[in-house]
């Protein structure tokens, strides 16, 4: 960039100097991000596309249009023996009972299969993934992303523990038309290899709107437009900017007049909204698209007395979200998600990109009788999932094409790749307020939790040190025990909410965890953590640790409640109720004060 | 529900609007760093989406313009879709204009449209192309290339860009038929990609000068390949300075009086490109002068092959009466040659 800087000014620096600067530093980075670009082919079909890891545990980013359907008359292998150790064990411990030994196989196969084996309907055969080291490895499709085309694949290590060059990604909101990117891939299967073919251009456009194929499948609703020559073969590959970080994979082009070929107009899937998808994708779920349930259109109409200038509601159902939350066709919509809306196309983007079970908010200014516009209100509504015609295959917790082994492997990855934390103090203490006004306060210190609830106190105290029984209540001048549900009702409170963590003990928390998918908390990706144990506990934490949220059963109220956290942001949401006027205060750390956990105190 | 229909039917009118211009993009964006990145960030404002009468097959009916007057002008290559009260042009703050049409440059193929100043927000900021010292390109130059391709920008989204260098400066007269291009003048030949919507649109230097105005595609069946192009900025000067300034043109290139060989061609109806038979050769015409009979095969004119009687009208095209050119045809198994001076018909 700097060259090109330097020879339009013809100023300066010998330019020469610059070239070879600015040519040694991209060499440099090309040369770093190739190792993790990688060409994906079916093991028994000609062929293929690109990829690119963007974890060293193998994850590899591609487009579903490059993994295909489905492979409908796939079946699952058979699950293996059990290793001679484990029976003779078995055999030792069940000595002279008569043991059904046919029985005790059926059942260590089937917790095989549970660990080792998806659980979805639909299964896919390994793809062959080529690496620019020349050697060809299976990969297992995780997830897939069909509504935006695209998939995660996990690289089958051929050593236990292999890790792999990978690149990161980066943050595609700061591109700037004219900037310079390069994309990379296997155009045309050219290389045999499997050494990327590099290409170089700018950035055309941004926030591009691309309508999708079939039944609302493979739509682009927040793409980057390239002039670095794709063509076919390159689906799938990343496209990197100057500093090397993965800001799209490439996945679409638009052509001319002579077939698939390259005129200098190519899509590529923007990472933040990637980063959306990332949790579902690599827990290994079929992912959904939210959809508002509505169209809009942009007017520009000075007929008639009133000046109409913006977007308003074009169609919409009467029972749609929307429709019940009040929204009406021809009003206004001024902002989504606190974004000012200024055309159909950047309404379609911003709800394009994030996934079914949302919670956005919508600002809309009604339309009044006579033709003017009431004040503006806001709604809060769940997206609803787009129907893309691919969710025939099931789609939910249930439709997984990742094992749990997969998702265990996921978890420990992510957890890994978050920065150590030096956070003085072991105790956290965290306070909410309610709807009505009152304070809702939790201190942990270790095992220890305290939970003040309006004008009563809840302490459970370590369970290492009693029978678990130990902990109290007080209320209105009174202690007693614990019950049964309020002491269930600090546990789940303890094991899920990733807010009363100290940050040093993030890793320890989700020790037992399993990533079970992504959710959208105030507007920012976070990962979804399955805790063992009843209670339906969840963790949430934002791609980069920080605490976004957790969700429970409710023992004492006898209800599924979800806590979306983000700064002062708090939605709560009670069996999928929005329960309005939460807010979240000061997180503070320090050392424990003994009285918090004295009964007598 | 009925007013509901009236608020969209009421959508198809569209007209000027007042705005934040210039300001109106959909999306927050960081401020630009590099040189590319500032160049296009300062012309974007002066580029316009054209849209017009609806395409037919392969005609678009979209395509791009620039800026040329506060008052209004703007400069886009001249294109079917351009038809009197079905033009409209949309900002860079995505406000709507219709526009008038001003008479086409016949030479160049480029149109001057003209909206109303009154009806924008804010001031229009124009370009003009840089001075003959100004406007100078090198082959392999870097160049950026702005235009609304495949109309992927609608209202206040930015065209496209693109990059490239200069490939180099040609004649499209000397390569006749390498291209199946209507055009015969200099031309600035690029990589920076231009496709359907990108014509119109602007070809700058890194600095931000306007070196050239996009123009379509060449296009050659012969070698299958296609060329991006533009006209070179300073080329539109005579007519802008014309159509803007109001300033009387030096050059009569209003009134060209059209070559007279005396030749009639043999054209069979529903043929479509018949070899250049002559079937009569008027009396006293350059054609007797220089010998043709009934039945030869006009086969070259100068450097220019001939192929048929439509390449040999266009190429003719090319000359004013008194030029002497060098005729080669075919009488049987014979090539013969000689040269031939072209006159004005005769009145009768």
């Amino acid at each position: 960039m700097m060259l090109l800087a330097v020879l339009a000014s013809c100023v300066m620096q010998d330019p020469i100097d610059a070239v070879a600067a600015s040519e040694a530093h991209r060499v440099a980075v090309i040369d770093r991000c190739a190792q993790a670009v990688c060409s994906v082919m079916s093991m028994d079909a000609p062929g293929g596309g690109s990829g690119v890891i963007f974890d060293p545990a193998g994850f590899v980013l591609t487009n579903y249009h490059v993994v295909g359907k489905p492979d409908d008359d796939y079946k699952l292998p058979d699950p293996p023996q059990p290793p001679e150790a484990v029976l003779e064990a078995w055999r030792q411990q069940t000595e002279g009972d008569d043991p059904d030994e046919a029985a005790f196989i059926a059942k260590w196969q089937k917790e095989w299969r549970r660990e080792h084996q998806p659980s979805g309907a639909s299964h896919y055969k390994n793809k062959k993934i080529g690496l620019p080291d020349g050697k060809l490895y299976e990969g297992v499709v995780l997830g897939i992303d069909p509504g935006s085309d695209l998939a995660v694949i996990r690289l089958l290590p051929k050593v236990a523990g292999q890790t792999w060059p990978s690149c990161t990604l980066g943050n595609s909101d700061a591109l700037l038309v004219g900037e310079t990117v390069f994309a990379m891939g296997n155009p045309f299967l050219l290389a045999t290899d499997f050494t990327p073919t590099v290409t170089f251009g700018i950035v055309s456009g941004t926030h591009r709107y691309q309508e999708g194929q079939g039944n609302r499948m493979l739509v682009y609703p927040d793409c980057i437009q390239v002039d670095a020559p794709v063509n076919p073969g390159n689906s799938g590959g990343p496209l990197f900017n100057e500093a090397g970080e993965v800001i799209g994979i490439n996945g679409r082009i638009s052509i001319g007049d002579r077939g698939r070929v390259n005129v200098g107009v190519g899509f590529a899937i923007a990472a933040n909204q990637i980063k959306n998808f990332l949790g579902d994708l690599v827990a290994g779920r079929h992912t959904e698209h939210g959809t508002l349930d509505m169209s809009a259109w942009f007017m520009n109409s000075r007929a008639g007395k009133t000046h109409k200038r913006g977007v308003f509601v074009q169609q919409t159902f009467a029972d749609s979200i929307v429709a019940k939350a009040g929204v009406a066709l021809g009003d206004e919509i001024t902002s989504f998600n606190g974004i000012e809306v200024r055309s159909a196309n950047q309404l379609a983007t911003l709800v394009g990109v994030l996934p079914a079970g949302t919670w956005v908010t919508l600002s809309h200014r009604p339309q009044a009788a006579l033709g003017g516009f009431g004040d503006e209100r806001e709604v809060t509504v769940k997206l609803t999932a787009l129907d893309t015609g691919s969710s025939r295959d099931g789609t939910g917790d249930d439709a997984r094409l990742g094992s749990r082994i997969d998702r265990r492997i996921a978890k420990d990855q992510i957890v890994n790749s978050w920065p150590e934390s030096s956070e003085p103090g072991v105790t956290v203490q965290w306070t909410r307020r309610g709807p009505d006004g009152s304070k809702l306060v939790a201190i942990t210190d270790g095992e220890r939790i305290r939970l003040e609830i309006a004008r009563s106190v809840l302490v459970s105290l370590d369970e290492k040190e009693g029978d678990g029984t130990q902990g109290f209540a007080k209320a209105n001048g009174e202690v007693r025990d614990l019950t049964a549900d309020e002491r269930e009702r600090l546990r789940r409170e303890r094991i899920s909410n990733p807010v009363l963590w100290p940050r040093a003990a993030v890793a320890a928390h989700l020790q037992h965890a399993l990533l079970v998918g992504g959710v959208h908390v105030h507007g920012a990706p976070a990962y979804r953590f399955a805790l063992p144990g009843d209670g339906d506990c969840e963790a949430w934490l934002f791609l980069d640790g920080t605490p976004a949220g957790f969700a429970f059963r409710d023992p004492m109220r006898r209800a599924h409640v979800q806590w979306f956290v983000r700064d002062t942001k708090l939605r709560v949401v009670v069996d999928g109720e929005l329960e309005t006027g939460w807010s979240s205060g000061m997180r503070a750390t320090g050392k424990p004060e003994d009285q918090w956990f004295r009964r007598d105190a | 529900m009925r007013t509901a229909m009236m608020v969209l039917a009421a959508a198809s009118v569209l007209s000027a609007q007042k705005a934040d211009f210039g300001k109106a993009y959909s999306f927050d964006e960081r401020k630009p760093k590099t040189q590319i990145e500032r160049t296009v960030d300062k012309l974007m404002p002066s580029i316009v989406k054209i849209h017009g009468a609806s395409g037919l097959a392969t005609i678009k009916s979209y395509a791009t313009g620039i800026i040329v007057s506060d008052q209004g002008h703007i400069v886009t290559l001249d294109q079917i879709l351009l038809q009197k009260d079905r033009t409209r042009v949309v900002l860079y703050d995505g406000s709507v204009h219709e526009a008038i049409l001003y008479p086409a440059d016949e030479k160049l193929l480029v149109r001057i449209l003209k909206i109303d100043p009154e009806e924008v927000d804010g001031k229009l900021q124009p370009l003009w192309p840089p001075s003959e010292e100004q406007a100078t390109y090198r082959n392999g130059q870097f160049v950026v290339s702005l235009g609304n391709s495949f109309r992927l920008a609608e209202f206040s989204e930015k065209v496209s860009a693109t990059f490239g260098v200069v490939v180099g400066k040609a004649n499209t007269a000397l390569r006749y038929r390498m291209a199946d291009v209507k055009y015969d003048n200099d031309i600035i030949l690029t990589d920076a990609c231009n496709n359907p919507g990108h014509y119109g649109g602007g070809l700058f230097t890194l600095d931000g000068r306007w070196i050239g105005l996009n123009m379509r595609l060449l296009d050659s069946k012969e070698t299958n390949t296609m060329w991006s192009a533009a006209i070179p900025s300073r080329d539109l000067l005579p007519y802008l300075e014309e159509r803007v300034l109001g300033k009387k043109r030096e050059v009569e290139t209003d009134k060209v009086v059209p070559v007279w060989t005396g030749i009639t061609l043999f054209e069979q109806a529903g043929r479509q490109s018949p070899p250049a038979y002559v079937e009569r050769v008027k009396r006293d015409s350059p054609g007797r002068t220089l010998g043709l009979r009934v039945d030869d095969l006009i086969v070259r004119i100068d450097d220019f092959s001939i192929r048929s009687c439509s390449e040999l009208r266009s190429v003719l095209k090319k000359y004013v009466p008194g030029q002497t050119v060098k005729v080669m045809w075919k009488r049987g198994t014979r090539v013969m040659t000689g040269d031939m001076t072209l006159s004005e018909e005769p009145k009768k």
